[in-house]
């Protein structure tokens, strides 16, 4: 008993010198089974007959004696509850401490236990650590993404609805035209607010005092605001009534860095794109729109395209989000969109034939592709703690064992059960904890990392910070996973018979039959949850790498691109600023360094505006029309970009603009329509200005794929910028002798002298670009590899500890092996085959998760995620490698054995 | 507290009681005794007063108990003072001994009219 409870004796060591400690010990387990109440009563009996025998000694009457007595004492029932009051009052006190001090000693204890095996401890710690870390990291991405509260009133109510066309099924996120979005306003029951923006946050440029300053702008009909319910911070937001009016609303962020968090702000005036706009408010912090973040927010304005027939229901650049009816829902207005897409394509054939509307969470449409990779990184975490736990289940377990003698010898002084479960539990605890707390360090680290990392790949409202709730749930997962692998060595603990234990004190080490069983499946089950992370790493990696390798058709190193956007009323027609790129391309062309010039109307992306096809004389397929993206370039893009010719000529000045429109188009698109080989020469309308007449097919070009993330080359085509004059911004592109950066000076400088009021916008080189186009792809790929490493590394630790043990277990036995003369060799292969087992069941395993991840990948990131028999191979081999490693030193000790120490 | 005996001020049972067991361990009877012996009879202590006093010090940790044989070998529960109720002590007697001086002191002044 005392065994567990020094601190009783400390505290009676405080009552000085009286009984001998033996005797108080006795005399309190009496005292203890004692009721209060009966000690009471014997207490006062005692006294009272103490006086009654003094006074009778003095010659009292016995009768009178105890009368006498009685009345010293006083009322004797009301001292009697006094007294009982006040021992109830100190037993609770003294229960209560005795708690305390259990407990302090049970940490105390379990302080001195973890220090005396400091490897183990060690161990202990930095895989939880890791374990907790990788999850507390991931957990504090996914919450800010998909669990935090989107910055909108009740944005469970809010949604927005995109179109899908036949044509293109795989794309179900399509853009609507103002004539849709003025449809769906108008006629939707089951939503209300339905508030039209265009669908992307454009540059513009404001004049500030101290120069032009690019600013990202949002363009977004007036009652958006009222549709996600925010309110301004100062001033008031957009209303429908500013549809045409030159007004701007400013972001929080934007007011603080440009305006110095000004409160006078409303009512100044900026000029922006050539204009003077009145600010009339301030949005609050954390507001983000539902196409992303942007400093300014003008008002659109659709009756000018909806008065037009031409763009009314052509073109399609809006984005609509609405806010679901007073008892509606999402199925609800799914099937009222059915019912008007129908309708729609009924009375508009022309144009709204072949194409569905769709109605999303706004969440998802927010979260968009990021969903998918996250969820593959939780479900990743999940696994490495998985692993984890399971490590250190083993681990324990093994050290139950190893001291199994210990805990007999306690159980057999007197130590409760519950008491050493107890302890146990106390221990693990503390381990968790500590575990957690460095994991919490560590996930701080990661999170600051993938910060830098990931915020690209991320949705606009996303802020990484490990808040209070992430905090909570790790905690929770380090005293679950405590409470969890420190019950099974206690449960272990309770089926134990002390007295077997200590009789056969050698064959005690080896731990009974279960043990090895429990340690054997939970190594195994590590193998296979490793080779799976392994597996799927190694499948995102080859997908990244094939992405990133794959040709682009253009030579994007060396080359340096730039924005300029110019318009009225300093460029009133579309000639105006046509000679200023055209004096710009001179001016940058004689440069030192530069070796060619050109400028497009866009860079290639898988965004890139796209236009209706029409072939003279061809039926195109499907009911719905075929857009195909274009864009219009200055004579020399195709030899500064090194898209190579395959057949006809590139522009030129032949190609004059009162000529017949040329078009180039790329080989994918020769191929896929003209397959007969004889697209040159054929007529077709792709561009704005093939709408009056026929262009020409003048040449056909390499493909490109600037989106590397794309599987296949798409159709495009080419017009010259000599003839399509329509768009007022242009790519400038610039192939450099050196380092593209170095240029992006010299560059501006040549612009300032043409227009000092035009800013060269986002100066970047193509590969960079090209770079960041893979960025959301990469970050799943880094990170499942990051876990896929952490995995085997603590599988690594697994499998060592399980041979180690093994080889301990049976310490004696090869010992009496190798006096009796087995080789080195014999007993190498006995421990292996007793490990090799397990280990051959976990790859199974890990080779039927694999599959499962295979299929868990294909499902959730499409295309071209393909179960690789290399990539399965290659995983493997790591693993077995790793795991070899691993057991190599504990088989190497078993053989080396030395026979007489172990049988002494 | 209903510690208060006719004759004696509040808060005198408790050091007396503290100062009995500074011998050693004694049950309550013991300690009723010493009292009475040590003040001559003087001061009228009603011991259920005194029993409540010594159960109040145990909860305040002044005091230890435990049972053991008596003199007379019967059961008893006896008393020993703690380090805490030793240290209590030494500070009671001190605060008592300057307040009996002082009132002692104050008592036997000839002039009444000291500042």
């Amino acid at each position: 008993m005392s065994a567990g409870r020094p601190d009783a004796d400390d505290r009676e060591d405080r009552a000085g010198p009286g009984l001998p400690a033996g005797v108080r010990r006795i005399v309190r387990l009496a005292a203890r089974r004692t009721p209060i109440e009966a000690e009471v009563d014997a207490e006062i009996a005692f006294h009272l007959e103490m006086r009654a025998a003094e006074l009778v000694a003095y010659g009292w009457a016995p009768e009178d004696a105890r009368a006498e007595a009685q009345r010293r004492f006083g009322d004797v029932p009301h001292w009697r509850s006094a007294m009982q009051a006040v021992d109830r009052d100190h037993a609770a006190r003294q229960r209560r401490l005795d708690w305390v001090a259990d407990l302090r000693q049970d940490v105390r204890y379990a302080l001195r236990a973890l220090l005396r095996a400091p490897r183990f401890t060690l161990l202990a710690v930095l895989t939880l650590a890791l374990g907790i870390g990788a999850n507390a990291a991931v957990f504090g991405v996914v919450k800010s993404v998909l669990l935090d509260a989107l910055p909108y009133a009740h944005a469970d109510r809010l949604v927005r609805i995109y179109a899908r066309w036949e044509s293109d099924p795989a794309s179900g996120r399509q853009s609507l035209s103002p004539g849709v979005a003025a449809d769906l306003a108008a006629r939707l029951r089951t939503t209300t607010g339905a508030a039209a923006f265009y669908f992307s946050i454009v540059d513009v440029t404001w004049l500030a005092p101290m120069g032009p300053r690019v600013l990202s702008g949002a363009v977004v009909e007036g009652r958006l605001f009222a549709t996600l319910g925010t309110r301004a911070a100062l001033g008031r937001t957009l209303a429908p009534s500013d549809a045409g009016q030159p007004t701007v609303l400013l972001g929080d962020a934007a007011w603080r860095r440009e305006f110095a968090a000004d409160p006078n702000v409303v009512g100044r005036t900026l000029r922006v794109s050539g204009t003077e706009h009145e600010i009339v408010g301030v949005l609050p912090p954390g507001f983000v729109g539902p196409q992303g973040d942007a400093d300014l927010w003008f008002a659109l304005d659709l009756a000018p395209a909806l008065g037009d027939p031409a763009t009314s229901r052509d073109q399609h650049w809006l984005g609509v989000a609405a806010r679901l009816a007073p008892g509606a829902d999402h199925a609800a207005a799914q099937r009222e969109l059915d019912r008007l897409g129908a309708a729609l394509a009924r009375e508009h054939p022309g144009t709204d034939r072949g194409r569905t509307l769709h109605v999303v969470p706004l969440r998802d449409a927010m979260v968009g592709e990021t969903r998918a990779p996250l969820l593959v990184l939780l479900a990743s975490a999940g696994l490495v703690l998985v692993i984890t736990c399971a490590n250190l289940a083993g681990a324990l377990l093994s050290r139950a064992i190893a001291r199994r003698q210990e805990f007999a010898v306690r159980v057999a002084l007197g130590a409760r059960r519950g008491r050493l479960v107890r302890q146990l539990l106390t221990e693990s605890t503390l381990l968790a904890l500590v575990g957690g707390a460095v994991g919490l360090l560590l996930a701080t680290l990661a999170l600051a990392a993938l910060r830098a990392l990931a915020l690209p790949a991320l949705p606009p409202y996303a802020d990484l910070s490990l808040d209070l709730g992430a905090v909570a749930v790790t905690l929770l997962v380090a005293l679950g996973t405590g409470l969890a692998f420190g019950l099974a060595p206690a449960l272990a603990m309770g089926a134990q018979r002390p007295q077997a234990t200590l009789r056969d004190e050698g064959r005690g080490a080896s731990g009974g039959r279960r043990a090895p069983l429990l340690r054997g499946a939970l190594v195994a089950a590590q193998l296979a949850l490793s080779l799976s992370l392994l597996v799927g790493a190694g499948l995102l990696g080859r997908d990244l790498w094939r992405m990133a390798n794959a040709p682009l058709g253009v030579q994007a190193d060396g080359l340096l691109t730039g924005r300029v956007v110019v318009g009225a009323p300093a460029y009133p027609t579309p000639a105006a600023s046509a000679r200023l790129y055209e004096r710009l391309e001179a001016g940058v062309a004689a440069l030192p360094g530069v070796l060619a010039v050109a400028t497009t109307t866009q860079l290639p992306s898988r965004t890139m505006s796209s236009n209706v096809l029409t072939i003279d004389g061809v039926t195109l397929p499907g009911a719905a029309p075929t857009f195909i993206p274009y864009q219009a370039v200055s004579d020399a893009y195709f030899r500064t970009m090194g898209i190579a010719l395959v057949a006809g000529r590139t522009f030129g000045p032949v190609d004059t603009p009162d000529g017949v429109p040329a078009i180039v188009v790329n080989r994918t698109m020769a191929r896929r329509y003209w397959p007969g080989g004889d697209a040159l020469g054929a007529r077709l309308r792709v561009s704005p200005h093939t709408a009056e007449r026929w262009g020409v097919i003048v040449g056909i070009v390499d493909d490109v794929r600037l989106d590397p993330t794309a599987s296949a080359a798409e159709p495009m085509a080419y017009a010259s910028s000599r003839q399509d004059v329509m768009f007022n911004g242009r790519d400038l592109i610039v192939r450099t002798a050196g380092d593209p950066l170095t240029l992006v000076r010299p560059v501006e400088r040549v612009l300032a002298t043409l227009d000092p009021t035009v800013p060269l916008r986002g100066a970047t080189p193509l590969r960079t670009i090209v770079r960041e186009r893979l960025s959301g792809r990469r970050l799943p790929v880094l990170l499942m590899t990051g876990f896929g490493a952490l995995a085997l590394a603590l599988t690594g630790v697994g499998v060592y500890a399980m041979f180690a043990n093994l080889a301990a277990a049976r310490e004696r036995e090869l010992g009496v092996r190798i006096a009796l003369g087995a080789g080195r060799l014999a007993v190498a292969r006995l421990v292996l085959r007793q490990g090799a087992t397990w280990m051959a069941l976990g790859l199974l395993g890990g080779v039927l998760g694999a599959a499962l991840v295979t299929r868990a990948l294909r499902a959730r990131l499409g295309e071209a995620v393909a179960a690789d028999p290399l990539v399965f191979a290659g995983a493997g081999a790591v693993l077995i490698v790793g795991a070899a490693l691993a057991l190599l030193g504990p088989v190497r000790r078993a053989t080396r054995v030395e026979p007489i120490t172990v049988l002494r | 507290m209903g510690a208060d005996g006719m004759d004696l001020l509040k808060g005198t049972l408790d050091v007396l009681v503290l100062k009995a067991l500074t011998w050693g361990p004694r049950h309550g009877y013991a300690v009723a005794r010493w009292i009475e012996d040590a003040t001559r009879g003087a001061l009228q202590v009603e011991e259920g007063a005194l029993y409540h006093a010594l159960h109040r010090l145990e909860r305040k940790g002044w005091l230890a108990s435990a049972w053991g044989a008596s003199e007379t070998n019967r059961r008893a529960k006896y008393y020993t003072l703690t380090l805490d109720g030793r240290a209590q002590l030494a500070a009671q007697t001190t605060t008592w001994t300057r307040y009996a001086e002082a009132v002692f002191a104050a008592l036997r002044a000839a002039d009444p009219t000291v500042a």
